[in-house]
């Protein structure tokens, strides 16, 4: 059974939820979206219907955010609220029914880039943990990790310095480097210690696309193999045979397809 | 970001809260004009959220998008706005503000929705405790009666149809609040709310909220303007 990080909703119920919750988690410009969008064809091919979700997206509140982030008039605690209001629509109206419809449930980023950025702007930890109380608990949280000095070429050289990205809120004064540099530092930390309080699984995200995919592909393989459902052909033998290849051979590291 | 009750600042905050129909923006708005005379810098916290903020909630209520736990948050929102940019401001500047209605009524209707207490009164934690909160404690036939005549129908949400507790409006309204009503009794000892008999002359409740606030104002002299 399904729980969540310590508060039900009314009318929230966790029997029966046969799919799987995914979230990959990371900072800003770290490849998120460009492994998502390799995740969902190569799930799908092995017979998943998947949903893939993000941030914002609620049918209740994204246009708002949208407007709020343009006109950078809100509040941080009032900011918080409507990412809350937001996460808490998504999850009432698209995360729950997918799962209980037995879809794979991919996430771009989940509660916790949430909790990293308000702590960064100076909410309360505690507090902002107990607003996301009402949270499932996922199956697997990948996080996806950078340092900031590889970060920063990707942005530069990508989507260039995003407003809200660098932190710009914060350090009205700095140039966008260096904010970037100091929020990104700032948000990574916060990122750490989340990582060890909520069980993250941690992949290597300053490598190649590919190595992060096939480092996901593992995880993710792992997260179904115990689907309540039985699994189609195709996953079900390459899950099998990652599983004997990690018992027979566990020092042997990756010596699959690729290297 | 600080707690409930970590705020020290110079102004002082006064807060009505009761069913409707208790009587309580009358008492407000006559100890408005006291405070007024009595020369303090006296402001009334309008609930102007921002224009996004609040049409994202007028749009749910009319698309009947939300549910308990939307409905909870985003009117912890549209509060949270309130809070930072109306009612700190005005509290740093040594204003004297007044709200009809705070964090109270939120507990008690989210509360009757289903939503956990506890959660619900972390989540408004950024509140300012009030200097004094008043409860305008009235039985609920009497609030009831006096509505009867001042209203033209009730709201999807106010009357809490969204809880399937009757399908006449009217009904649903009354049983709705006798929940809220139960809820505020709770919250009585737990906040520390004065309670005001509410079925009591217009006057003498009117008397009972000018002594307290005036013993509150006391070592606040400096709050005074000028006429």
């Amino acid at each position: 059974m399904r729980e969540t990080y310590g508060v039900l909703l009314p009318e929230m119920k966790l029997d029966n939820l046969p799919g799987k919750l995914i979230v990959i988690e990371g900072t800003d410009g770290v490849g998120r979206s460009t492994q998502i969008g390799l995740l969902k064809p190569w799930l799908e091919q092995g017979g998943h219907a998947v949903v893939d979700t993000g941030m914002s997206r609620s049918k209740l509140v994204s246009r708002g955010i949208k407007q709020a982030k343009q006109g950078h008039t809100l509040g941080a605690v009032t900011l918080n609220l409507f990412y809350a209001t937001d996460f808490a629509d998504r999850l009432e109206n698209e995360i729950i029914p997918a799962l209980r419809a037995g879809f794979v449930v991919l996430t771009d980023r989940y509660i916790y880039s949430l909790m990293a950025r308000a702590v960064v702007r100076g909410i309360d930890p505690s507090w902002i943990q107990n607003v996301y109380k009402f949270a499932l608990i996922p199956d697997a949280v990948f996080y996806l990790r950078i340092g900031v000095d590889d970060l920063i070429p990707r942005v530069v050289f990508s989507t260039g310095f995003d407003y809200w990205e660098s932190g710009m809120d914060l350090h009205p004064s700095e140039d966008m480097y260096e904010s970037f540099r100091k929020y990104q530092t700032a948000l990574l930390a916060q990122f750490d210690t989340l990582a060890g309080e909520y069980n993250f699984e941690v992949i290597d995200a300053s490598r190649e696309i590919s190595a992060v995919f096939e480092d996901l592909r593992e995880g993710i393989t792992r997260v179904l193999a115990d689907k309540e459902q039985p699994l189609p052909e195709p996953l079900r033998d390459q899950a099998a045979m990652e599983g004997q290849e990690l018992q027979e051979s566990p020092a042997a590291g990756n010596n699959g397809a690729g290297t | 970001m600080k707690r409930y009750g970590e705020h020290r600042f110079p102004g002082k905050l006064f807060v009505v809260e009761g069913l409707d129909g208790s009587g309580k923006s009358t008492q407000l708005s006559l100890l408005h004009q006291w405070l007024r005379a009595e020369g303090y810098g006296t402001v009334f916290s309008e609930w102007n959220s921002s224009p996004l903020v609040r049409d994202t909630t007028r749009r749910g209520k009319k698309k009947k998008m939300l549910t308990p736990a939307t409905f909870c948050l985003i009117h912890s929102t549209d509060f949270a706005d309130r809070m930072e940019h109306n009612i700190i401001p005005l509290l740093k500047a040594g204003a004297v503000v007044l709200c009809d209605r705070y964090i109270y009524t939120a507990f008690a209707r989210d509360v009757v929705r289903g939503m956990d207490p506890e959660w619900v009164r972390e989540l408004y934690a950024f509140a300012v405790k009030p200097t004094a909160a008043f409860y305008f404690r009235v039985p609920l036939d009497v609030a009831m009666n006096r509505l009867i005549n001042g209203r033209n129908g009730f709201k999807f949400y106010e009357a809490g149809m969204d809880l399937d507790l009757s399908a006449d409006p009217a009904e649903s309204f009354e049983i709705f609040q006798g929940h809220i009503l139960e809820e505020y009794e709770k919250m009585i000892p737990e906040f520390d709310l004065t309670v005001v008999d509410a079925t009591r002359p217009i006057e003498e409740q009117q008397t009972q909220m000018r002594q307290l606030v005036k013993a509150k104002l006391a070592q606040a002299k400096r709050l005074r303007v000028a006429p």
